[in-house]
């Protein structure tokens, strides 16, 4: 399946949405005007220098003076720039607000690490974007900390994220960012897993696509590999800082070069991927697909229990789940995870006799302060947006502790 | 066709005036210097201190360009990176550029330009020296006792550093250190304010200034006007950092975006505070290596004044994509085009200055030469970033660090050099060897243009300013950015040897090597302690060339002055 990706100019990145052309035209108007300027004083000065160059005999003529030549080239350069000034605020105002029909995902930024939310709550691995192709969307950002920027060079978008407020942006992708969709007839290239019909980075081992997150390989890092467009790159445009002394990695934190260290900001970025509107719809009724490296070769939609439950664990810890439930039967701020499965519950409402099934542990992802285990009354769960099929997952690893 | 410096006809008489007091011989000991209130003597010194800040923020430039060279860690951390890149910025701006030509260049050559002995207030001038050392103390102490870490804009909330990982107290340091700099420049502000209100010799009315005394005088408006904005945001910054406050950090009901309104309502006039004197100097370099009076000079004189009255006004594009409203936006992106008039209007009027003159191409030249070449890309460049659609490309990317440093470096950097290089004999009594001057100007000038021509293509295709590492397509203009980088610092290297050579052992100047009608060059060199024997009377102006005899150009007009050589001695007073 060969897929031609659009092609950048010396200048610019490739257009990749439907702003980008009339911000690139606007672009290249500005720069000729510059060059047709530059040529003009350049020819002129390089001119008199070599005409008035300073050589026996050669005297200075006294300066005369030309108020309507001044006049002249103080006031008609103000067409130019009102042109300019129009133009460019007409081009702003298009950016500025998005059509009716935008769907809305919800951004939030933190050092140094890209969290999205698409509609319906589904919240993606961290440091990864999908949208759907042809179809306006919106960004509503806030951030956690302090000032970060969304920087998308291939949509020609950039707003800043300002703690304590909300900011947003929109853009309509117009192109796929790579061979996405596949099915058994159309499979994916060398170096891609057929999931959920998109095509996904394969990854030769965890250490390849599990940097720090759990997330698919950081693609990102390279805008062309041998041809392959793997994604477009989100940067954080307004620098946010970097990791003093001991790096506290309790967090999630990105390492795209897996230093073990030194987050910062020129490593928050984020992986782009323009997807169909099929595989986007899926995306959003399942969830973030699993690591590629958890997906068996002939279990490719991840419905085996072992694929569950390796993603079930990968998902327990990027959701921060161990910090509170242990794996191994210690006692923790809230019940251990092990032997779980299957045992009865006693509530501190003093209802008994509900066994721990895939209904109760879903109730408790969901909807955690609706029945409280008797005896954690200090644990403060928040309910957790997660899809059925990575509830599934959780419920497998679960499972597999016993 | 190039007159050279060394062969300069000098005639056989400038011998005769060694009996003349001079300003650097008439008192000798170290507390001549450290107590002078000699405006040359100070002016020396914070040229000998601001290219100490030069060199500094220089050897900066170069480690993050090495540490650039390739993707991943090449030199340093990400955090040793960002201290690096914070510091080039901050001793840049604040102690190099920022006091550069008005400071050093000025402060020597205003009283001089106005025929009077001193400025406004000599001790006051003296005072303003010892707050600029005091405040780089300060900012040496930040770099010393911490890990200032937040960029020379000192962006809130990350600077506050309150319950994320930020900057630590080092930034209250250097906060300080910048804020007592800021004293130093609003009092020189004041002093030259003064200075060429009440202080002009007989007969130089206004429209006789120098236009380097324009330039000059519209700068320390700005620095009157805009410094205590700077002062009072970095008073607060602190109060948020010491006190929590809550003025900026959003945790505390503060607004981050605050911040940055009050930040560029002064850093956007400085830009112009760095801009202008540049210019100023060019005037110089232009008029008198072409023998002519600046074209349109009430143009040119006004321009300065305009740029100075329009910088207060555009301090929003620096933040187009910050979240303030779209019709704050569009108000500033349409003021920001104005900016483009007066400059465009210097441009023209040089190059039709360049019409007719008899143009030499000595080394100052070459730089005021380069500063338009610079310049011209510099400014329209400016225009795709004033676009607004563009300009949200284009903003926090490499377009942005090269754009500025087309006209921080292009301009007042290449204008400074100029300045240097055409006021050395006079300033020191010593000539400088040309060819080399030459040779480091080509280093420079080629050097620079490949730095930064390679980061417009870097910044329009998306690389992010302030990145410690990047994505591996924009290897191969790293890579280029940091080859010029080098390259520019081997003409500095040439440059300041050719300058030491020439302190230590260099032919000694004549009053008026350059041939320039200028009146600060009617002084003998190195000039008297009190500037002129005697006040001069104008009797016409600084670019008259046709006024003058080419005698008169060259054997300098010291002559009309020196007949009051034997009565100095009941003149002088305690300088």
């Amino acid at each position: 399946m060969t897929y031609q990706p659009p092609e950048g100019t010396l200048q610019l990145p490739p257009q990749m949405s439907t702003i980008a052309p009339e911000v690139d035209a606007m672009y290249y108007d500005i720069y000729w005007i510059s060059v047709a300027f530059t040529v003009a004083i350049y020819a002129a000065m390089l001119w008199f220098m070599y005409k008035y160059r300073r050589r026996p005999g050669r005297k200075a003529k006294p300066t005369g003076h030309s108020d309507a030549l001044e006049i002249f080239w103080t006031f008609t350069p103000l067409i130019l720039l009102g042109w300019l000034f129009h133009a460019g605020f007409q081009g702003y105002i298009a950016g500025v607000y998005a059509p009716e029909d935008s769907i809305e995902i919800r951004v939030k930024a933190q050092q140094w690490l890209w969290e999205f939310e698409h509609p319906g709550g589904v919240i993606d691995v961290p440091n990864e974007l999908k949208v759907p192709v042809n179809q306006p969307v919106e960004l509503i950002m806030s951030s956690a900390d302090v000032l970060h920027a969304f920087f998308v060079p291939v949509f020609r978008v950039k707003r800043d994220i300002v703690p304590g407020m909300y900011t947003s942006l929109w853009f309509e992708a117009t192109h796929l960012t790579g061979p996405q969709t596949c099915d058994d007839s159309t499979p994916c290239d060398d170096g891609e897993t057929c999931y959920w019909g998109s095509c996904i980075p394969t990854c030769e081992s965890d250490a390849d696509c599990v940097p720090a997150l759990g997330n698919a390989s950081f693609c990102g890092g390279r805008i062309n590999d041998d041809e392959r467009i793997c994604a477009y790159p989100v940067f954080c445009a307004e620098y946010c800082g970097a990791m003093h002394d001991n790096p506290n990695t309790s967090g999630a934190f990105n390492d795209p070069r897996g230093l073990g260290r030194n987050s910062n900001h020129s490593t928050m970025l984020a992986d782009l991927r323009v997807i169909t509107q099929e595989g986007y719809d899926s995306f959003l009724a399942l969830g973030p697909p699993p690591p590629a490296s958890c997906i068996p070769a002939d279990d490719p939609s991840c419905d085996s229990e072992e694929c569950l439950t390796c993603w079930g664990q990968v998902l327990a810890t990027q959701q921060g789940c161990p910090s509170c439930h242990s794996t191994d039967g210690a006692d923790g701020t809230a019940p251990t995870w092990k032997g779980l499965w299957g045992r009865d519950r006693t509530f501190e409402a003093g209802v008994a006799g509900v066994t721990a099934d895939a209904a109760y542990i879903t109730e408790s992802i969901r909807e955690p302060q609706a029945r409280i285990v008797q005896g954690y009354t200090q644990a403060a769960m928040q309910p957790f947006r997660l899809s059925d099929k990575q509830i599934a997952a959780i419920t497998a690893y679960i499972r597999s502790l016993n | 066709m190039t007159v050279d410096a060394a062969a300069a006809p000098s005639g056989g008489h400038h011998d005769a005036h060694d009996g003349v007091p001079n300003y650097l011989t008439h008192e000798t000991g170290w507390k001549s210097w450290a107590f002078t209130i000699d405006h040359k003597r100070i002016g020396l010194m914070y040229l000998w201190s601001v290219i100490t800040a030069f060199i500094l923020g220089g050897v900066m430039a170069l480690l993050v360009r090495t540490e650039l060279m390739f993707p991943g860690e090449t030199l340093m951390e990400a955090d040793t990176y960002n201290q690096v890149f914070t510091l080039h910025g901050a001793i840049m701006v604040f102690l190099f550029i920022i006091p550069s030509i008005p400071a050093a260049l000025g402060n020597f050559f205003l009283p001089i330009m106005l025929g009077t002995k001193d400025v406004a207030f000599p001790k006051l001038n003296l005072g303003s020296f010892y707050i600029y050392v005091l405040g780089t103390i300060f900012t040496l102490i930040a770099i010393i006792v911490g890990n200032i870490d937040t960029g020379w804009t000192f962006y809130t909330p990350y600077s506050v550093g309150r319950n994320v990982t930020g900057a630590d107290v080092s930034v209250v340091w250097m906060t300080l250190g910048v804020f007592v700099l800021g004293f130093s420049s609003i009092l020189t502000g004041v002093n030259f304010i003064a200075t060429v209100h009440k202080m002009r010799a007989p007969g130089l009315h206004w429209k006789r200034l120098s236009l380097f005394i324009w330039g000059i005088y519209a700068t320390s408006v700005i620095q009157v006007l805009a410094t205590p904005v700077l002062a009072i945001t970095l008073f607060l910054l602190m109060m948020e950092k010491t006190l929590s406050i809550g003025i900026f950090d959003p945790q505390l009901g503060g607004d981050p975006v605050l911040f940055q309104h009050f930040f560029w309502f002064y850093s956007h006039p400085a830009v112009y505070i760095m801009i202008l004197p540049g210019m100023a100097v060019v005037n110089e370099l232009i008029a008198t290596f072409s023998h002519r009076k600046i074209f349109g000079y009430m143009f040119v004189a006004m321009s300065s004044v305009s740029l100075a009255l329009l910088g207060f006004l555009v301090w929003g594009h620096h933040m187009f994509t910050s979240g303030m409203s779209e019709y704050s936006t569009m108000v500033f992106s349409a003021l920001t085009f104005l900016v483009a008039i007066p400059s465009g209007v210097k441009i023209f009027n040089w190059v039709a200055t360049l019409y007719e003159g008899s143009i030499s191409f000595a080394s100052p030249m070459k730089y005021a030469l380069a500063f338009i070449a610079l310049f011209t890309i510099g400014g329209l460049t400016g225009l795709f970033l004033g676009i607004l659609s563009v300009d949200i490309h284009l903003h926090d990317t490499y377009f942005v660090v090269a754009h500025f440093h087309y006209v921080m470096v292009g301009g007042t950097v290449f204008g400074f050099l100029g300045g240097i290089h055409y006021w050395w004999p006079k300033m020191l009594g010593k000539m400088y060897n040309e060819r080399w001057a030459n040779v480091a100007f080509w280093f420079v000038f080629v050097g620079f243009n490949v730095t930064f021509m390679s980061q417009f293509i870097m910044g329009s295709q998306g690389m992010p300013r302030r990145y410690y590492d990047y994505l591996d397509q924009f290897q191969p203009m790293h890579m280029a950015s940091s080859g010029g980088a080098y390259i520019l610092g081997v003409g500095f290297i040439i440059m300041g040897i050719n300058f030491l050579r020439s302190w230590k052992s260099g032919e000694k100047a004549p009053p008026n090597p350059w041939g320039s009608a200028g009146y600060e060059w009617m002084t003998t060199t190195p000039p008297h302690p009190h500037n002129f024997a005697e006040t001069p009377v104008m009797i016409r102006g600084p670019y008259d060339y046709d006024l003058c005899t080419e005698l008169e150009l060259f054997e300098g007009f010291h002559e009309d002055f020196e007949a009051s050589k034997t009565s100095t001695k009941k003149k002088k007073k305690k300088a």
